[in-house]
């Protein structure tokens, strides 16, 4: 009999296929596995190490809670470093040497554009990250992956908004030169047109050290009253906003959720003065500090003086932890749907129920019960930056946008 | 090695696999590599395609620097414009030529534009040389990488946000697993070995080695610098086309910032830890600079377990030891790991007798 | 005309920048590919001494801020970043900025000497290819100790000198400055100068030109080399250590200040490797091109300027623009 090499490859998977996978489909699995590329080292470090902690709170937590489906749940974390194929080669190693992975929390604008094409049949999962990026959020393209608040473009449309009701005439970008830094910008110039602002800057600068004088003679020259900085995390922006302040320029400063971060504004503050004063930017949630009405802020808080003492999370959890935390609890509270329905969990079922999720209590991390639309939660307020007190205060009031 | 080296024919001389031992090796690796197709496990698969891309390109260095003598530290850049130029046709061309074909264009496709901008990056080689070379091709690569970001050219690049990609489709065998283009790559990285091998015997490849051994006496012999610095610049930009086709059939999409300065580096690191010049060079290498930032994964996981903590020191340390292993076999072992191989076989191949 | 000057002030700091370069050229004929990352060592160990060693509980207190009472009185009633509130907030740094760069300087010429007995000295005589690859190889150790020492936390430091907005009119338009980045400028190019004169007309100078003229000879004439060599690298290091400190407080301190090295790198090529009026003179053009683009056509492509320059200096010739031309013999 002459075997083709193709029958020959095709038997021989199958054969793989049924004496590997079954056993470990058919039968409950012991545990579930929650994956995460986090940025521990690289230009976005300082986040990822605050974020891993949480990761390990969340674990805890949702154990405590009985898991998914009364089976426990374990966090794997890996570094990504901010480089988007070392997140790639992360989640493809998870994939294959984790069958029992339900869900994956990505990194980056770029790992999650690079991997969303892989996220076919069985090489699926359903998939949280730290980006607000608004490409990701298409549940026709892209059932898998989903945004725990507003894109970049609806926090760009919030705070252009804003402007306009603040009286504005005209308005500068200063973005990063990475996919982050551009992501909303294309749609902030039209939907400034639409209001009727001047559009009077466009500056993309490196998103780590940058050439702060040379940006702030441009910003300067361009006379804007309004400047709205975009993808940034720990620097740069409040390099920005020091040398802008020292020139003597009056421009209302605006971020978005990456750079509105208190632990960098205190330290800023801290070494340089209190020129932040002032700053606005939008914020999907309350901050941790706003626990009256958020009763899972107040459980986290009460884990987090426990275990993590003697660190910067005894008594406050970033913002860029409680993204992860309400990501990630989206994506659980899905699975628990789908196990709950006594399903199997597969990609496919956990994505519907994400996008089925309507009217659902969070517990405090956003104003009022959210829904998931087009895989994301349109909702979010402004907040300015009170160097006194060193906490953010809300501006205005939640709303939510299409 | 010195036994079964007796040649009655010419012939048998110029045999590409020249005895006994190196036929052997050969018939047998294909073999394992078949078997490892088919049997290998999904995360084996996984970094044995990433050694096999790499490779490809690495033998592409290997023609420039090791057998040429001219020093590359822009060769991510040629890597960058074959995985570009095969999803580009690909995109453009869907429509006109059927799927099942478009392979068989679009590959020659991507390693021939490969080649010719190897050949205009290569003009710089006529008039400088070793450390201006290796500043001009840096420069190259910077400013491909900045072209393909370049917004005008977005429509075609997708600018830095990249650009998603096909899986070949062979006469409507489509290779959408890992396996499947596993063996892909696979017969590729075999092939290009012995392309390579077989260069080497010919008169190209001996103008080559007179170019790297003294430039002038070349000259003087009558070997057309113009020409024969072109050529190596276009092969070895050919290979690195090819393997940078294969990177775009094997992942899901492309970013221009994978085509950066660090491939670049880490395609000559993997040249130097294996051995310049010779054919098994690059092999020994890829597996080296692919296995070792693993195998620290590996061992750190074991050692720390979960710690978070811990986990941040990891990258940090695969960069140390990247740097360490280049250094290493620079200062003890230039001729790398190939020379220390020939060593222990020679000294099999004389056991009991005299050894070195 | 606002961006010309800001082109002349980040042109001076790729002349201090450069000048380590071309110092281990002449010296030890090593172009040290990793001198980008000898600057963030030089920049981690200010961010060091000035900010993190102030702030432990057991330094003391006038280090973190210096307060004397007369200070404090003619702080009051001054509006904020006010000229006057910018020199004193500069003056109670002082103390922690002298350390910063003291504790840089130290630092930085024992890190550059390590390199140079460890790495450098077993390469004499072997292959330009072999010497690059080491420094290659160079960039991965440094940069990777670097985030293990100090993890990869960006963070902010004082202002070398006071950090004044200054404002005047020349040819009619209005030009706006940082004092510091005048300071800066002026401290980068005093070294420069210094470093020249040191080399063309002191006795170690000699000895470093003597020996990039011919080594043995050199040798023979009694000179030590190897010490030639560490004093060389001693140079590069503790410029790049100024450097790092400088650029640390322009763009924050990231370990992305390790690429500013390439960008350098190929302004030393443009303007010839052994000589430092060539680095100069390129320097301080690419500074202005780069400033330019950045005016006119935005950042991203001021970013690829110091490539195009170099291809096209070096197909236009070969050596750089004032590099001497090496004979070759067979």
């Amino acid at each position: 009999m002459t075997l083709s090499r193709r029958s020959f490859l095709a038997t021989s998977a199958a054969a793989t296929a049924v004496m590997g996978t079954p056993m470990i489909l058919r039968a409950q699995p012991k545990e579930y596995v929650v994956a995460s590329s986090l940025p521990l080292t690289g230009p976005f470090a300082t986040a990822g190490q605050l974020v891993s902690p949480a990761m390990k709170m969340f674990e805890a937590l949702v154990n405590e809670d009985g898991g998914i489906g009364g089976v426990p749940i374990r966090t794997v974390i890996e570094d990504s470093g901010y480089v988007p194929a070392t997140a790639l080669a992360n989640y493809q190693r998870a994939l294959a040497t984790e069958p029992n992975m339900v869900l994956y929390y990505g990194d980056s604008t770029g790992f999650m554009k690079l991997v969303a094409p892989e996220l076919k049949g069985k090489n699926a999962t359903l998939m949280g990250s730290t980006s607000f990026a608004s490409d990701l959020a298409n549940p026709a393209e892209n059932p898998y992956q989903y945004l725990p608040g507003p894109s970049y473009e609806d926090q760009v449309d919030i705070l252009l908004q804003n402007i306009k009701n603040a009286g504005g005439t005209n308005v500068a970008f200063i973005f990063s030169n990475t996919e982050f830094g551009r992501d909303p910008i294309e749609h902030g110039r039209k939907k400034a047109e639409k209001l009727g602002l001047e559009v009077v800057l466009e500056e993309t600068t490196k998103a780590q050290g940058a050439d702060i004088p040379t940006h702030v003679t441009k910003l300067a020259q361009s006379g804007a009253e309004h400047c709205i900085l975009q993808g940034y995390v720990t620097g740069v922006w409040p390099q920005l906003i020091g040398g802008a302040r020292q020139f003597g320029l009056p421009t209302q400063f605006y971020g978005t959720f990456w750079g509105m971060e208190k632990l960098i504004a205190d330290r800023v503050t801290a070494e340089a003065g209190p020129f932040l004063d002032g700053y606005s930017g939008v914020m999907p949630y309350r901050y941790s500090y706003d626990a009256e009405e958020a009763p899972i802020y107040q459980r986290y808080a009460a884990f987090q003086k426990s275990a993590f003492a003697g660190t910067p999370l005894e008594n406050y959890m970033p913002t860029w932890g409680l993204q992860s935390l309400i990501s990630m609890n989206l994506g659980v509270e899905a699975l628990r749907r789908v196990a709950g329905k006594g399903e199997e969990l597969t990609a496919e079922r956990a994505a519907e129920e994400l996008a089925g999720i309507t009217d659902y209590d969070t517990g405090g991390f956003f104003g009022g019960p959210v829904s998931m639309k087009n895989n994301k939660i349109g909702t979010g307020r402004v907040y300015t930056y009170e160097a006194a007190s060193g906490l953010f205060q809300p501006t205005s009031d939640w709303f939510t946008v299409e | 090695m010195i036994n079964a080296n007796l040649k009655s024919s010419y012939a048998a001389d110029e045999r590409v696999l020249d005895n006994r031992y190196k036929q052997g090796f050969v018939y047998g690796s294909i073999l394992l590599l078949a078997l490892f197709t088919l049997f290998g496990s999904d995360y084996a698969i996984l970094i044995g395609s990433q050694m096999g891309i790499l490779l490809i390109a690495v033998v592409g260095i290997n023609v420039l620097t090791g057998y040429t003598g001219l020093v590359s530290l822009g060769h991510g850049a040629f890597v960058a414009i074959g995985a570009y130029a095969v999803t580009i046709f690909n995109n453009v061309a869907t429509g006109i030529i059927p799927a099942g074909i478009m392979p068989f264009l679009s590959l020659p496709f991507a390693v021939f534009l490969a080649a010719a901008v190897g050949v205009l990056v290569g003009l710089p080689s006529l008039r400088v040389k070793g450390l201006y070379l290796a500043v001009a091709t840096l420069a190259a690569n910077f400013i491909v990488i900045f072209l393909i970001e370049e917004e005008l050219f977005a429509p075609w690049t997708g600018g830095m946000v990249g650009l998603t990609t096909n899986a070949p489709n062979f006469f409507g065998w489509v290779l959408d697993t890992k396996r499947e283009m596993f063996g892909l790559i696979a017969v590729l990285g075999v092939l290009a070995l012995l392309a390579a091998q077989n260069l080497m015997r010919t008169r190209v490849g001996r103008a080559f080695i007179a170019i790297r051994d003294r430039d002038y006496s070349a000259e003087i012999l009558g070997i057309s610098l113009l020409r024969y610095k072109l050529t190596s610049f276009a092969i070895s930009a050919a290979y690195c086309g090819l393997a940078g086709a294969l990177f775009a059939y094997f992942y899901a999409r492309i970013l221009p910032e994978q085509f950066e300065l660090a491939l670049s580096l880490q395609l000559v690191a993997a040249l130097i830890v294996g051995g310049l010049g010779r054919t098994m060079g690059p092999v020994f290498g890829v597996i080296v600079i692919v296995l070792v930032p693993e195998l620290i994964k590996i061992t750190f996981g074991a050692v720390t377990g979960d710690a978070a903590g811990m986990a941040q020191l990891r990258a940090p340390l695969q960069e140390i030891a990247f740097g360490a292993l280049l250094v290493l076999f620079l200062l003890k072992e230039p001729l790398g790991i190939n020379q220390i191989v020939d060593r222990i076989l020679r000294a099999a191949n004389r056991w009991p007798f005299a050894r070195g | 005309m606002q961006f010309a000057i800001n082109g002349l002030m980040s042109g001076a700091i790729y002349a201090l920048i450069a000048v380590g370069i071309v110092s281990v050229y002449k010296a030890t004929k090593v172009v040290n590919f990793a001198h980008g990352y000898l600057i963030m060592f030089g920049a981690y160990f200010y961010f060091t001494f000035a900010v993190i060693v102030p702030n432990q509980p057991w330094a003391p207190e006038w280090l973190a801020s210096w307060n004397p009472e007369w200070m404090v009185e003619m702080r009051e009633g001054l509006p904020m970043f006010s000229p006057m509130g910018a020199i004193l907030d500069w003056a109670a740094n002082v103390p922690r900025i002298l350390l910063g760069l003291a504790g840089a300087l130290v630092c930085n010429a024992i890190v550059g000497r390590i390199i140079e007995r460890v790495l450098m000295r077993p390469l004499m005589g072997q292959s330009v290819f072999a010497m690059i690859m080491v420094t290659v190889g160079l960039i991965s150790i440094m940069s990777g100790s670097a985030q293990l020492i100090w993890t990869a936390d960006a963070a902010n430091v004082p202002y070398i000198a006071p950090n004044t907005p200054i404002r005047f009119e020349l040819f009619g338009s209005m030009i706006f400055l940082f004092g510091t980045d005048l300071v800066n400028m002026i401290i980068a190019l005093v070294l420069f100068a210094a470093i020249v004169a040191f080399v063309r007309f002191t006795k170690g100078g000699i000895a470093i030109r003597a020996t990039a003229e011919d080594q043995s000879t050199a040798y023979s004439m009694g000179i030590s080399v190897p010490k030639v060599f560490s004093r060389a690298w001693v140079l590069a290091s503790t410029t790049g250590a100024i450097a790092g400190a400088i650029l640390a407080t322009r763009n924050g301190i990231s370990p992305s200040l390790g690429l500013f090295g390439f960008s350098v790198l190929a302004i030393v090529l443009m303007g010839g490797l052994d000589s430092y009026v060539g680095v100069f003179i390129a320097a301080m053009t690419v500074g202005v091109l780069e400033a330019m683009t950045q005016w006119k056509m935005g950042g991203n492509w001021a970013e690829i300027v110091p490539y195009v320059a170099v291809l096209v200096v070096l197909i236009w010739r070969p050596h750089g623009l004032l590099g001497q031309k090496e004979v070759e013999r067979i």
